[in-house]
């Protein structure tokens, strides 16, 4: 994408913006034209400081896109797609919405959003479902991505920000220990910290069932057994107290709860946790040392831990562990997520979740609904209560209520591919097709949009303004380059000329985003996000601001926690959590451990990122990762044709053999759709907690399917 | 006050209180009224790390795992320090020491094993006690006991039984600086768990400073007129100490079972439900409980069998049964790391063993295969291949063809990192950017890029996290290398 022409390109004036990709939200400068972009990684925005992958410096192809979506299409008669003007398709689906409505009731038509829009999207779209559509039903794919580990922040902690210090911090870190993240791939420009780390002398430790290349680069990697991820939370916290390990006085202090998790690790003794991990004991007492002994250190958690049905006890163990070492509040320590989606941080703060409200307030909360609905203007008996979660809602699709009343018959997609993400995702497209009605907003004709009535073709990352919160709590701006191609508008628009033809545009009445993010700041004053002392001008001013940042001289929060937790007590707590089986364990019919992942040149459902050619050329099709005594077993060779089976269902991949990954898993992206969706395979059963679906992890058998071509 | 059944559960140990536990879990007191009778005074400690205490290792506090305010905080009574003396099936009734009286609906017996102790002359004084400097090894109490004894001056101390549990002993108290003789009536130590070759190799690994091992010797007669000072053996020898340890293998208890009738053998009979033989309102879990011709002496059953109780009392899953476990256990002895698991030799001619020794280290790994899973396993002084022979033993997993692959897991697992030279132009030097090695080596040798900053910016190799870069530096320098030659 580099020009060929740059005397032309530096005439042209350079935008700074970010990343539209992951968590992380590189800085980038881009100049050119969308069919002639120059991407720049940012050297003064102190989180990437210039660095890029190779996402984000082939960004710019998804813009000018032949596949681009250019106009608003809608179902006919013959059962096609046919191009149509936005008034049409607005019309059709505001009358589909108010049919529905009329029909069934409110809670019939629901909303699916997604963790890669703007703050200022995720608020409005909350807002839409709450005073537009007067619907409990909205939720959103932050649920398939961080909110187990959200969910033990908020008991452990009393609050989630996924990284609760800036990253910085983690270059000055004598040990880190990283559970389920392969940010390696997934997270690339995130590696100079730990680059850094090392050359400060500092260790870092992976724990995960495959040699990921962010594994490779450990000093200790532990290649635990999937899903016993609590287990070895335990066994490390269960020699850490034998050693003498702990911060005693920290943990009278500041924290309560220890002595029942102390009772609970007693059962956690190193050859017993050696048998349920496999990971062998020299290895846990090393890990434990390493921990115990040192300064500072933290403790990382990314998808691997957090995506099963125990995800929020698998955190909870391991802010136990950072408890116990007294490492949370400390510098250069404590416990954090590594968020994956480009705004999942912002995306769960703002009310697209179905039982909040913004600034992370619960939507059962009396006082939180009282101020909120104050902002909006609305009576506060008017909002709806908590809805279905994300999986809950999909899978109920089409469905009455257990109560008797209507399901959601109508649904509005934004930003989200369901029908290759979700867990079980042959289901969750017979669902959408059961619908009345489904609309879908996106930039391409995505495998979901593909089964919609109307598509409603958005405005891309570099089209529209906005802000996006990193994985840090830094709010960062996201700036306009380009205006959309003729044709497209953004979500934005979209969204307020519905409500306009609901009948609710007094509500709906802004002149620009920043006049949306003031109203967020003021319905989140208060709330654990608080966003209210945060404007344009001071986040341009600062490269971020990082929340909450309660008032207008309030510089902001980088650390939390220094002096205090925002739980009742003031006082961090402990979950003595007990390690349980994943929902599936291998067993004679479906032998072994399926689990699923990303790949470096690929971002989540792929809808971007296998349209660009660098990316699909590094990898053009999902490749099944297994150990070689697993695939002679099966008489598998490489690079030949493997079929996946498991009590969901069958998919297509090509073999990759690996001694990477233990012999009795193997592993697969969910980049793609079809047969090569892996989540046609995944188990959807949830956290208790969370409502996370089990995506790490499943029973599946394997089979050749190389004489079958 | 309620019509809620009563269940009263005889023991607070290993099975005991963790069926208490998942009773609670499962939400059992909506249907009981539990009460727990202990014979010792304290709560519910985790047995498997007495051998910690004693090593010092373990401070005491950290072993309990159902301290006594556990109890009452989750609605459960507990009577400690209270022996039950008798049951009255008819009746319904349990007895304890001291009056206490106990109806129940429902008595889950889990009282577990008392240390063996052969006969043997002088051990017993006049008041009925151990000599002064005897001890068992089996409570908290004894291993407070014996850590007192032995900082009172004691120097030496002699470990009668060269099985699991006594070898942990004699490591605590090497670890507590004493000099430890290890008398054993059999000819190679943990002859229960081990063959010969291993027991050898093991006692071998042991063997050292302040640790010696005494073989087929039996233990006649405890030395000494107040106090412990020696012993005397069959043999006619004899061993001078100041202290003596006997762990010499456990007996379930039984008697309390016996007398009220119940069918006993080695242990309580009890069928897949884990109800007595002969009173189907009586259950027995634990080391006092035979099952299948089975007792146990390993924690994982005991667990295994307290939670299908509780599935089943709980109303989970009034079909839960008990169906036996695969023992296998992961030990150290000494800071000698052993797994041992199922048979320990070959039941048929059929059987397959495969068999690694490698004497001057003290490394012996056997694996008994039948119908191509793994029935048995000893591994000695290599504890990287234990967890996955382990593994393939617990679930009975299909095995690789090539047995060495199971024994040695981690042979060829690292490749060698491999040599710029020797990589072809497509292989990727930067996988954050797919960078491949022509790439670089076009830019050092056609694009003139001298410095690594120059070949970075003109690649973008190094820019995404940046670990790439002494490859990029060795690709630049093999296309400067390759400039030079070419001049």
């Amino acid at each position: 994408m580099i020009s060929e022409q740059p005397s032309e390109t530096e005439l042209q004036p350079t935008t700074a913006t970010h990343c539209p990709y992951c968590a992380f939200q590189c800085g980038m400068d881009l100049a050119g034209t969308p069919d002639d972009l120059l991407i720049t990684g940012s050297a003064s925005f102190p989180v990437n400081k210039g660095a890029l992958c190779i996402k984000g410096w082939t960004a710019g192809a998804a813009l000018a896109h032949p596949e681009r979506l250019r106009t608003p299409l809608m179902r006919g008669s013959d059962g096609e797609l046919h191009p149509t003007s936005w008034e049409t398709a607005l019309e059709r689906t505001a009358q589909a919405f108010r049919d529905t409505r009329a029909r069934y009731g409110p809670q019939a038509v629901g909303i699916f959003g997604g963790g890669s829009l703007t703050n200022e999207k995720s608020y409005l779209l909350g807002k839409f479902a709450r005073v537009a559509l007067q619907t409990p039903n909205i939720d959103y794919n932050g649920r398939f991505c961080m909110s187990s580990a959200a969910a033990a922040s908020i008991r452990a902690l009393g609050i989630d920000r996924g990284l609760p210090f800036p990253l910085e911090d983690i270059a000055g870190a004598e040990v880190v220990l990283m559970l389920g993240s392969n940010s390696a791939e997934t997270m690339p420009p995130i590696m100079q910290y730990f680059e850094a780390q090392r050359e400060n002398g500092g260790k870092l430790i992976v724990a995960d069932p495959r040699l990921t290349p962010t594994a490779q680069r450990a000093d200790l990697h532990l290649r635990l057994i999937p899903g016993t991820d609590a287990a070895l939370a335990n066994g490390l916290l269960h020699i850490l107290v034998r050693d003498g390990l702990i911060d005693t006085g920290y943990i009278a202090e500041r924290t309560e709860g220890f002595e029942q998790v102390r009772n609970l690790v007693a059962t956690y003794w190193p050859e017993r946790v050696e048998r349920i991990t496999g990971v062998p004991e020299a290895q846990l007492l090393r890990a434990a040392r390493m921990l115990g002994s040192a300064a500072s250190a933290m403790i990382l958690t990314g998808r691997g831990t957090e995506q099963q049905s125990q995800g929020v006890n698998n955190v909870l163990s391991f802010i136990n562990v950072a408890l116990a070492l007294g490492l949370v509040g400390r510098p250069k320590s404590g416990y954090g997520c590594l968020t994956g989606q480009g705004n999942g941080q912002g995306g769960r703060e703002h009310g697209q979740k179905a039982d909040q409200l913004p600034g992370y307030r619960l939507i059962t909360d009396p006082a939180a609904r009282r101020h909120v609905a104050g902002v909006w203007g609305v009576a506060e008996e008017s909002l709806p209560g908590p809805g279905k979660s994300a999986f809950e809602l999909l899978d109920s699709l089409g469905h009455p209520d257990s109560d008797g009343s209507s399901g959601v018959r109508a649904l509005l997609v934004m930003g989200s591919n369901v029908v290759v993400s979700a867990p079980n995702v042959i289901n969750v497209e017979e669902r959408l097709k059961s619908l009345d009605f489904l609309v879908v907003s996106d930039f391409f004709l995505s495998e979901t949009a593909a089964l919609a009535d109307v598509v409603l073709p958005s405005a891309q990352w570099a089209e529209e303004e906005g802000t996006m919160t990193n994985l840090e709590g830094r709010v960062i701006r996201r700036r306009r380059a380009f205006a959309p191609p003729a044709g497209v508008q953004d979500d934005v628009t979209t969204i307020c000329n519905l409500a306009w033809l609901l009948g609710k545009g007094n509500h709906f009445d802004y002149a620009d985003t920043a006049e949306i993010f003031a109203e967020l700041g003021r319905a989140s004053a208060g709330g654990p996000a608080d966003y209210s002392g945060i404007t344009y001008e001071k986040v341009e001013a600062n490269d971020g601001v990082f929340w909450p940042c309660p008032g207008p001289d309030h510089p902001g929060t980088p650390r939390m926690f220094t002096d205090g937790f925002p739980t009742a007590s003031g006082k961090a707590r402990f979950h003595a959590v007990r390690h349980a089986s994943p929902a599936e364990e291998p067993d004679a019919e479906y032998p072994l451990y399926l689990t699923t992942g990303r790949n470096l040149a690929q971002y989540q459902s792929g809808t971007q990122t296998r349209r660009i050619p660098e990316l699909s050329d590094m990898t053009p099709s999902p490749l099944a990762e297994m150990h070689p005594l697993t695939a002679r077993r099966y008489g598998i060779g490489d690079g030949s044709s493997v079929r996946v089976s498991t009590r969901r269902g069958a998919a297509d991949f090509t073999v990759k053999i690996t001694r990477n990954i233990r012999e009795d898993t193997i592993f697969a992206p969910f980049h793609w759709g079809g047969m090569q969706a892996v989540n046609r395979l995944t188990n959807p059963a949830l956290d208790p907690t969370s409502r996370m679906p089990e995506f790490k992890i499943c029973a599946a058998r394997i089979e050749s399917t190389e004489g079958a071509k | 006050m309620t019509d809620k059944q009563k269940l009263v559960v005889i023991g607070n140990g290993m099975a005991g209180a963790r069926f208490v536990e998942e009773m609670v879990a499962l939400g059992g007191q909506e249907q009981y009224d539990i009460t727990v009778i202990g014979e010792e005074e304290c709560g519910n400690y985790n047995r498997i790390l007495l051998s910690g205490v004693l090593s010092g290792s373990h401070n005491p506090d950290d072993i309990f795992i159902n301290p006594v305010d556990w109890y009452a905080a989750n609605g459960v009574e507990l009577h400690t320090g209270v022996r039950v003396i008798g049951i009255d099936r008819k009746g319904k009734m349990a007895y304890g020491a001291g009056g206490v009286l106990m109806p129940y609906d429902k008595l889950v017996i889990a009282t577990g094993s008392s240390p063996f102790v052969p006969p043997m002359d002088g051990l017993i004084t006049d008041e009925g006690a151990y000599k002064k400097g005897a001890f068992v090894f089996r409570t908290l109490e004894d291993c407070k006991e014996i850590i007192d004894y032995a900082a009172s001056g004691a120097q030496s101390v002699a470990v009668i039984g060269g099985g699991l549990l006594g070898l942990e002993a004699a490591r605590g108290l090497l670890n507590r600086g004493m000099e430890v003789h290890v008398v054993h009536l059999m000819a190679w130590l943990m002859d229960q768990q081990l063959d010969p070759k291993s027991g050898e190799l093991l006692m071998r690994s042991l063997e050292g400073p302040g640790v010696q091992f005494y073989l087929e010797k039996l233990t006649t007669a405890i030395l000494g007129d107040d106090r412990v000072a020696g012993l005397e053996f069959k043999d006619g020898s004899t061993l001078d100490c100041d202290m003596v340890v006997i762990s010499a293998g456990i007996r379930p208890n039984v008697d309390l079972a016996r007398m009220a009738g119940l069918h006993v053998r080695r242990g309580i009979l009890v069928n897949d439900s884990l109800a007595c033989r002969n009173d189907q309102n009586i259950y027995a879990i634990g080391e006092c409980a035979e099952h299948r011709s089975q007792t146990y002496g390993l924690v994982a059953p005991l667990w295994d069998q307290a939670r299908v109780l509780a599935e089943r009392l709980a109303g989970r899953n009034a079909e839960a049964s008990y169906t036996g476990s695969r023992i296998a256990t992961k030990l150290k002895v000494m800071d000698v790391e052993l797994a041992v698991a199922g048979d320990k030799d070959a039941l048929t001619e059929d059987d397959e063993v495969v068999t690694y020794v490698e004497p001057n280290r003290h490394v012996y790994k056997k694996v008994i295969v039948r119908d191509g899973k793994v029935t048995g396993a000893i591994l000695l002084g290599d504890g990287s291949a234990a967890p996955r022979i382990l593994q393939a033993f617990d679930r009975q997993e299909a095995l690789p063809e090539n047995r060495s692959e199971l024994l040695f897991p981690m042979a060829g697992d690292a490749g060698l990192p491999m040599k710029v030279e020797d990589l072809p132009d497509a292989a990727r030097i930067c996988d954050c950017n797919g960078v491949t090695k022509g790439r670089i080596m076009a830019a050092a040798t056609e694009e003139g890029c001298g410095s690594l900053k120059a070949v970075c910016d003109a690649t973008r190799a190094g820019s995404g996290c940046g670990s790439c870069k002494p490859q990029v530096q060795a690709v630049l320098d093999l296309g400067r290398n390759k400039l030079e030659m070419a001049k």
